[in-house]
């Protein structure tokens, strides 16, 4: 997969950043806080993982930062602009161009092949039938399953279909990827396979991962980790789990 | 987006597919198949409208309005001719011949019978009874005083072919007249009531019976029925713009029973059709929420990608749109083979007050499949609409909460 910021040399620079995050929901007559004034930055080539117990606040957060929900209060500025005043059809665009989505349960598209489920994004960017084979092509090879191309997601192992779902979060070259427990449903062999996975990934294309997951195991491979506890996002050092990491593939 | 992805989705449970389609299929092809029937029956009473009424009729208003004074309506010869001039004009015109009708005694024996006489133009093939004659022969050129009578009317006074009759009637000035005359032929007609009531005669001694050289009416062939309304209003004008005092009649205009088994034709047609409609819409509305309700978490996760409301929108209506043709296609066929079935029956039919079996038949052209298909294809996608807007319009962490 050829990608323009192959060498990362924006490296560092900001591109997420979460200014004063509030969401809360009503529930039957009260006011729940799910998150509570988060400010949180990413910046390129970030790998961040972050965790905390259930119903801490983890997908809310995750929600946000991907614009597929909108918070109480605060905003999400992505490469500086912010995204609180964008129309449902401006944050679908903002998905399709930079976000890319990881779930836990892989979300395929039981109809589509793994070929197919991978070219999705690219139909919505109307790419031409050339380009989308080119580059289906290539992101299959990526995450090692160019022979599995024509096999529906039935067909494939828990971590294969999720291979699929990291080749089908950046076949649009996002520079933000985000993984809702990407190892939920997978072997811990399997799911450190598909954790150096995107952490060669990260390397080689300088994408932003964050990563959230109650999987102590994950933590491992983060550059940054951050704790959500009853909605409030606390820092677990910077840069200081790098060599804790295990070593990528790559 | 793309007509495949639908395609494919609609084929995913195969078991609900197959019974939509069969739904869609099974109203499309009742559809098909009773207005397939409805219409072979009114193009045979068309035809044998236009047999009895010829394409157009010209005539005087007072004629039409039924206000005559006894025989003031009557086309003298120069304008019949000025008339035969303007029609020239028409190509679509296939020909023209005269018409007089006069009522009379017809008496044989010791039986008499109120008639009703048609002279028209024998060899004329615009309008003539030749295809009806049963027994005996048509009328010809250089018969004089010859008749044709109706089977029911031969039966009742108890004559045949080359049998005698006598005629009497009034002349236009008014004064009694009568005449001997010989059956040359006997015809059939689907109306008992024509058949008692209507002789056909020769137009040349039916003026001489009646003292005249005028005729009540021009009637006028058209090459194609559908034409009718067309060359009506253009005669009609080219009448007015000469100053002839005379009006012109569409076949359907002079059938008062055409236009009631129309408009009940009609009915029960908009009675089925809609019937059909209610059925699919509801029974499609119930499926299509069913199936789009199953896949609110896929849904979520397209829209998380990047998928608009519009384009899921558009996606769940092509799917429909893809169940929608499928399905009536489907139905068209087994219309058309459930058709084939029963015209192979043969099966025949006497309606009331005709005295002619008629056969039954379902008319299977394009042009019949048309209304149930594009009903079926309608109601289809209306039964689409609400669960698709309702589908594309979740929020998309809703949706993806759906288990």
């Amino acid at each position: 997969m050829s990608h323009e910021s192959q060498f990362c040399h924006e490296r560092g620079l900001p591109f997420l950043e979460a200014q004063s995050l509030t969401k809360t929901y009503r529930v039957g007559g009260s006011t729940v806080h799910a998150l509570r004034d988060v400010d949180f930055t990413a910046a390129q080539g970030d790998f961040v993982v972050i965790n905390g117990p259930s119903g801490s606040g983890k997908t809310t957060f995750l929600n946000l930062i991907s614009a597929i929900d909108r918070p109480t209060e605060g905003d999400v500025l992505i490469e500086g602009a912010s995204t609180a005043a964008l129309s449902e059809r401006q944050l679908a665009q903002l998905r399709k161009d930079k976000i890319g989505l990881i779930f836990q349960t892989f979300n395929l598209i039981p109809v589509l092949t793994a070929a197919e489920n991978a070219e999705y994004p690219l139909l919505l960017q109307k790419l031409s039938r050339a380009e989308r084979s080119d580059r289906v092509q290539s992101i299959l090879a990526e995450v090692g399953l160019e022979d599995l191309a024509r096999r529906r997601p039935n067909e494939l192992s828990g971590g294969q279909r999720q291979r699929i779902a990291i080749a089908r979060a950046l076949i649009t070259q996002p520079k933000l990827v985000l993984a809702d427990e990407p190892t939920a449903n997978l072997d811990s062999e399997t799911g450190a396979q598909v954790m150096a996975l995107m952490r060669t990934l990260n390397e080689e294309h300088c994408v932003v991962f964050i990563v959230v997951t109650h999987d102590p195991a994950v933590a491992g491979y983060a550059r940054r980790r951050i704790r959500i506890h009853d909605g409030h996002l606390m820092e677990g050092g910077t840069d200081d789990l790098v060599d804790s990491a295990p070593k990528s593939p790559s | 987006m793309t007509w495949w992805i639908p395609l494919r989705s609609l084929l995913r449970n195969r078991r609900r597919t197959i019974l939509s389609v069969a739904i869609i299929g099974l109203g499309t092809a009742i559809s098909l198949f009773v207005y397939g029937f409805l219409e072979d029956s009114r193009t045979q009473i068309q035809a044998t409208t236009v047999g009895e009424y010829g394409n157009l009729q010209i005539a005087s208003p007072v004629l039409w309005n039924d206000t005559a004074d006894g025989y003031d309506y009557l086309i003298a010869p120069e304008t019949e001719a000025e008339i035969l001039e303007l029609l020239a004009e028409h190509a679509g015109i296939t020909g023209v011949t005269t018409q007089v009708q006069f009522p009379g005694l017809l008496a044989a024996g010791n039986q008499t019978q109120v008639v009703r006489i048609t002279a028209q133009v024998p060899g004329n093939p615009t309008l003539n009874a030749d295809g009806l004659i049963v027994e005996g022969r048509p009328l010809d050129p250089s018969d004089v005083a010859s008749i044709l009578i109706g089977r029911s009317l031969a039966g009742r006074l108890g004559v045949g072919v080359g049998d005698a009759v006598t005629l009497t009637l009034t002349t236009v000035a008014g004064a009694f007249n009568a005449t001997p005359l010989q059956i040359v032929g006997i015809y059939r007609f689907t109306s008992e009531q024509v058949e008692l009531q209507t002789l056909f005669m020769p137009q040349t001694f039916a003026k001489l019976l009646l003292n005249t050289a005028g005729v009540d009416r021009l009637i006028i062939g058209l090459s194609d029925i559908a034409d009718t309304d067309r060359a009506a209003t253009a005669i009609d004008r080219q009448l007015a713009d000469a100053g002839l005092a005379l009006e012109v009649r569409t076949w359907y205009e002079l059938s008062p029973i055409y236009r009631q088994l129309a408009g009940f034709f009609d009915i029960l047609f908009g009675f089925l059709t809609l019937a059909v409609f209610v059925l699919v819409f509801f029974i499609i509305l119930q499926v299509l929420t069913l199936a789009f309700l199953e896949r609110t978490r896929e849904i979520g996760t397209i829209r998380a990608l990047g998928t608009t409301r519009g384009q899921v929108f558009g996606q769940l209506l092509i799917e429909s749109g893809w169940l929608a043709l499928i399905g009536s296609l489907a139905g068209v066929a087994a219309g058309f083979l459930l058709g084939l079935g029963f015209n192979g029956l043969g099966i025949e039919w006497r309606p009331p007050g005709t005295v002619e079996s008629s056969l039954l038949a379902v008319r299977l052209t394009w042009m019949t499949a048309v209304p149930p298909f594009v009903v079926s294809l309608i109601a289809t996608l209306l039964s689409a609409l609400f669960p698709a807007i309702q589908t594309s319009g979740l929020r998309v962490v809703d949706a993806l909460r759906v288990e």
